[in-house]
């Protein structure tokens, strides 16, 4: 009995993973008062940047590092359009969405010569994953801490809640809403790393499978908060985990599937309008 | 009349700009790339009917998209309810054995019905429990695709065929061709009459003013009396009612069957037509043709100058970031 | 202490705020020294973060990398007992009444250790006993050396609290005066570039009962005026009459965002509230009964420009509002509803507005006013009460009561 019960906690905390960075990611950028819809697009850069440079240099840990800047890039993409274009916040990210992940397929052909899947590749092996599990659950903390009592936690908070404020403060808060993305995406990216060589060795087209929506539900769950944001991941890994485990069980696979949307949508009826985001959540800011 | 046109010009650019490099990298000619594309996409009449199939294809959802976004919402869900209606159009039609004439407008019915009614069920979560559209629009589209996955590979599933899929519908129901030996079907003009409606319902109803109203100034419209929560519940079940629909045109005039492969994500690809057009019914229509030729043109990309065929999921997605500060969006939406 | 007036529209903000680096110029030279600090008309605070948040953001007093919360609460407390501005640093602002968020935002400026401080419309959500405060604090700082420039159309303060004067109008600065030699008759008249506009005149009415809503009675042929602090419940208020009274004429406090769709033309703006009784037949939306009802309404009101296509957008405050009280008159209803009717406006469109209102109470209609502008219900009420934290005091005949007694009441007195 306990041994199942620990193959499904060891899973849960697996499959929780990828959301929880993702999920980190979206708050940090929420809290700076961007909305981002791309966290999909930031997994799935992510992801395939790993694999691609854990093929053509055979590092994991160099791979690894490579997924997160594809991240950061992304998220200072989205960062740069919110604020100096001000751009809608949610259609950029939809369309940052189906840049990334066109954009991985296409790369997918070009350095792997096949479409659909990549070759096995190097990857993090079980000690890196364990590692990146525990990274998450660390980087929780530390997120939650540095938006509290940092300084810099401060400025994302005020660029939050209302940007012209910090303006006159003398802070930029553009600056601190790009900063953010960046440190979002670098999160959602390192998700998106565990997903392709922490927890498997290959990248294949669509293997993001909605996660990035997800984390954006754990985000509004967790009320924007990085420790809320982390439990509300938990809980819809261990949905996925649990339909895993089901899977012999003649449920239909679908629906198992479908339970961490299902789930999320139950939520978002239940806990909607009770939690606020940050007041200048979504509004781009603008200097005259 | 600049903005749209302006709107135009920036798509234009980033697809030969960004196509450019994405081809050169690829290791093939720009202009051999382009010339593939357009050459594959106009070329001659079987190309261009194919190219205004996906015209269509595109223009049912985007048309529901730019629906949703007069009113102030964000439509991410086009695809499920296109699903949605696909699944409708295919299931009863496999067991229906009536006329065309009474057939076929029947299960343009049900499918704009199925795919409404998964709009306005997000329409609902928002009006009564202030649930953000975007989120469940997005979730709904996992649930729909995994909702029809399960059925057709079940209890819907035709005994004569070895994939996941319903049984042919019988020729009856099928949509009469307009080229012949070509997918183009009547599919075409019903879309195209449906964007006329809209332009009609937007400006001249009542009911087009006051979506309109909601969607440019929330606050003021609820003092004057238009309840946000109708607005919503309407506004998304007609933008799901119009993808759905345009979901029972692929399986009507296209696959002749449903399957849950239906759609190459037309649902998101809507979301750029939409911007493009600048939420203009009318607008719209050329703009779909656009990408209709963008998406026929890149087979005959990747089989001529061999250049991968998601370049144009990659240019698309720029269009639609780049081109995501049209003017009712900039506005704060009342979340 | 000088003080910088004109009436609305003139240019005043602009003009404080490109001196204060919040705009950027597109012309002509500044010239500072020294350190500026605003404090704005609607505060630029970060509700939801705390007092010490606010007032430090950006100079916050740090041990390695974390905010050092002591030291923060020390420098805020020491800040306000320095200048007699009492606040709770780790309240959250949210919960503070407006002049007390007035006080974080002036420690915030004053963090800053200022040589100018320019102050825009600081006493237009106070109470009379507030301002007395404010200018009390005032006076000090500039006792300290600290220059104090005030935007601001009441002239009752200017006149009591400045010493010098500088006159705004229509983006030009007209006159320049020591506020010891002038009065407040030649302020006002340097400011509108003539005289005052005069308002109709009321009529004798005989007033029957139209509506009750808990101790307010609103009669027809008058006008029952709110008084209050911004902050008091008046929006409960006039949310909740609007919600009884469905047909009323409407005038809600924020033109732009609670009565008008700035895209869209006058024509369709005035068919708003009534698209589906008068404006509609069948399913159609009938823009022509729009486009007539829109051309008397900018006849009746002289609005500029007279087009009843233009983009409504593009016309200047006052005009929209006309449009915005103009419409909620059409059609005469029987109760009207306004909340700030001339609020941002410039004279002379609130004269036409504040007249048209009292042509309509002599014609009979029932009308509710809320207001901040003590001086507005004084020109427009038969009738005043007080709004106090929520409640709605007695009402007064308005021969029957002064402006010191109602301030007091506006503070909580009884």
């Amino acid at each position: 009995m306990s041994g199942e019960l620990l193959a499904l906690f060891t899973l849960t905390l697996v499959k929780a993973t990828p959301l929880i960075y993702a999920a980190l990611g979206g708050v940090v950028g929420e809290r700076a008062g961007v909305v981002n819809i791309g966290l999909e697009g930031m997994l799935a850069g992510g992801a395939f940047t790993a694999v691609a440079v854990s093929y053509k240099t055979g590092s994991a840990p160099l791979a690894a590092l490579a997924g997160v800047a594809c991240g950061a890039a992304l998220g200072f993409l989205l960062g740069v359009a919110a604020t100096r274009w001000r751009v809608d916040q949610i259609v950029a990210g939809t369309g940052l969405n189906l840049l990334a992940l066109g954009g991985a397929a296409y790369a997918l052909v070009l350095v792997f010569g096949r479409p659909g899947a990549s070759f096995a590749v190097p990857a993090l092996g079980l000690r890196g994953e364990a590692t990146l599990i525990a990274l998450a659950l660390v980087a929780a903390l530390v997120i939650d801490r540095v938006l509290a009592v940092t300084s810099w936690g401060l400025h994302v908070r005020a660029a939050g809640e209302n940007p012209r404020a910090l303006d006159i403060a003398g802070i930029d808060p553009l600056r601190i809403r790009v900063q953010a993305l960046v440190l979002g995406g670098a999160l959602a990216g390192l998700g998106g790393v565990f997903l392709s060589i922490g927890e498997l060795d290959l990248y294949s087209d669509g293997m993001t499978a909605g996660r990035g929506f997800i984390a954006l539900a754990a985000v509004i769950f967790g009320r924007w908060t990085p420790l809320g944001a982390t439990g509300a991941a938990l809980f819809f890994g261990f949905f996925a985990a649990l339909q895993f485990t089901l899977q012999q069980s003649g449920i239909p696979s679908e629906l198992m599937q479908a339970l961490p949307y299902l789930a999320a949508l139950a939520a978002l009826a239940g806990f909607a309008g009770r939690a606020r985001a940050p007041a200048a959540d979504g509004i781009p800011y603008a200097r005259e | 009349m600049t903005g749209r046109w302006r709107a135009a010009g920036l798509a234009a650019a980033i697809v030969a700009g960004v196509g450019s490099i994405a081809m050169l990298a690829a290791g093939a000619n720009p202009i051999d790339g382009f010339a593939q594309l357009f050459g594959g996409a106009l070329g001659d009449v079987d190309e261009l009917a194919e190219t205004l199939v996906q015209t269509t294809a595109l223009l049912f959802p985007a048309l529901g998209v730019a629906i949703a976004f007069r009113a102030g919402l964000f439509n991410i869900g086009a695809e499920g309810q296109l699903v949605m209606g696909g699944l409708a159009a295919g299931s009863i039609g496999a067991v229906l054995t009536l006329p065309g004439y009474v057939s076929i407008p029947l299960l343009l019915m049900a499918g704009a019905l199925a795919g409404g009614g998964w709009g306005a069920f997000a329409g609902f979560l928002r009006a009564r429990f202030a649930a953000n559209e975007v989120i469940t629009t997005l979730m709904l589209n996992v649930v729909a695709t995994l909702f029809a996955s399960y059925l057709v590979g079940g209890p819907l599933k035709s005994p004569a065929a070895t994939a996941s899929e319903t049984a042919i519908l019988p020729h009856a129901s099928w949509l009469p061709e307009l080229v012949r030996d070509t997918r183009l079907t009547l599919a075409l003009p019903i879309a195209l009459l449906v964007a006329l409606g809209l332009r009609y319902l937007l400006d001249r109803t009542v009911f087009g003013y006051e979506l309109r109203a909601v969607g440019e100034a929330p606050e003021a419209a609820r003092r004057a009396g238009i309840a946000p929560g109708r607005i919503a519940i309407a506004a998304l079940g007609l933008s799901g009612a119009i993808a759905g629909m345009g979901g029972a045109t692929i399986v009507l005039g296209i696959l002749h069957r449903f399957n849950v492969a239906l759609s190459p994500g037309y649902g998101f690809i809507a979301i750029a037509v939409a911007l493009v057009g600048n939420c203009d019914p009318i607008a719209i229509v050329a703009a779909a043709f656009a990408f209709g030729i963008l998406q026929n043109g890149a087979l005959a990309m990747q089989a001529g100058a061999g250049v991968p065929r998601d370049i144009v999921a990659v240019v698309e997605g720029l269009v639609i970031f780049v081109l995501a500060g049209r003017q009712y969006l900039t506005r704060t939406v009342a979340r | 202490m000088h003080a910088l007036v004109g009436e609305n529209g003139a240019g005043k903000s602009t003009l404080a705020n490109v001196a204060f680096g919040g705009l950027h110029p597109d012309a002509g030279t500044i010239e500072r020294t020294g350190t500026i600090g605003l404090v704005h008309q609607h505060f630029e605070l970060a509700e939801r973060l705390r007092v010490w948040e606010n007032v430090l953001l950006g100079r916050e007093p740090c041990r390695f990398w974390t905010i050092d919360r002591e030291q923060a609460h020390a420098r805020v407390r020491e800040l306000a007992t320095r200048h007699g501005l009492e606040v709770d640093p780790d309240a959250a602002v949210e919960t503070l009444p407006v002049a007390v968020r007035q006080r974080v935002e002036l420690l915030r400026e004053l963090e800053r250790d200022p040589t100018v401080l320019l102050l825009d419309e600081p006493t237009a959500t106070l109470a009379p006993a507030e301002t007395e405060a404010l200018f009390t604090t005032l006076t000090q700082l500039a006792e300290r050396g600290i220059a104090i420039l005030i935007i601001t159309h009441k002239l009752a303060d200017v006149v009591r609290f400045t010493q010098r004067v500088t006159v705004m109008r229509a983006g030009r600065i007209v006159a320049r005066m020591e506020t010891a030699q002038t009065t407040l008759d030649e302020i006002a008249h340097a400011m509108v570039g003539g005289d005052l506009p005069q308002v109709a005149a009321r009529t004798a009415t005989t007033p029957a009962p139209y509506l009750s809503f808990q101790d307010l009675e609103v009669r027809s042929g008058e006008i029952v005026g709110i008084a209050g602090v911004e902050g008091n419940g008046q929006t409960a208020l006039f949310d909740a009459i609007a919600q009884i009274v469905p047909d009323a004429g409407i005038i809600p406090q924020d033109r732009q965002r609670e009565a008008l769709v700035l895209g869209w033309s006058i024509a369709d703006n005035v068919a708003l509230g009534r698209q589906r009784t008068r404006y509609r037949r069948g399913i159609v939306f009938d823009r022509k009964t729009a486009r007539s009802d829109a051309i008397s309404i900018i006849e009746r009101f002289d609005v500029r420009p007279r087009s009843v296509d233009a983009p409504i957008g593009t016309l200047s405050g006052g005009n929209q509002q006309k449009i915005v009280v103009g419409r909620a008159l059409e059609g005469r209803p029987r109760f009207v509803l306004a909340y700030q009717p001339t609020r941002g406006i410039d004279i002379g469109a609130a004269a036409i507005v504040q007249s048209r209102l009292i042509e309509a109470r002599n014609a009979g209609c029932a009308i509710l006013l809320i207001s901040f502008d003590l001086d507005e219900i004084f020109v427009l009420a038969d009738r005043i009460a007080v709004m106090y934290s929520g409640r709605l005091g007695p009402l007064f005949p308005r021969d029957s009561i002064d402006r010191a007694r109602i301030g007091a009441l506006m503070t909580g007195a009884t």
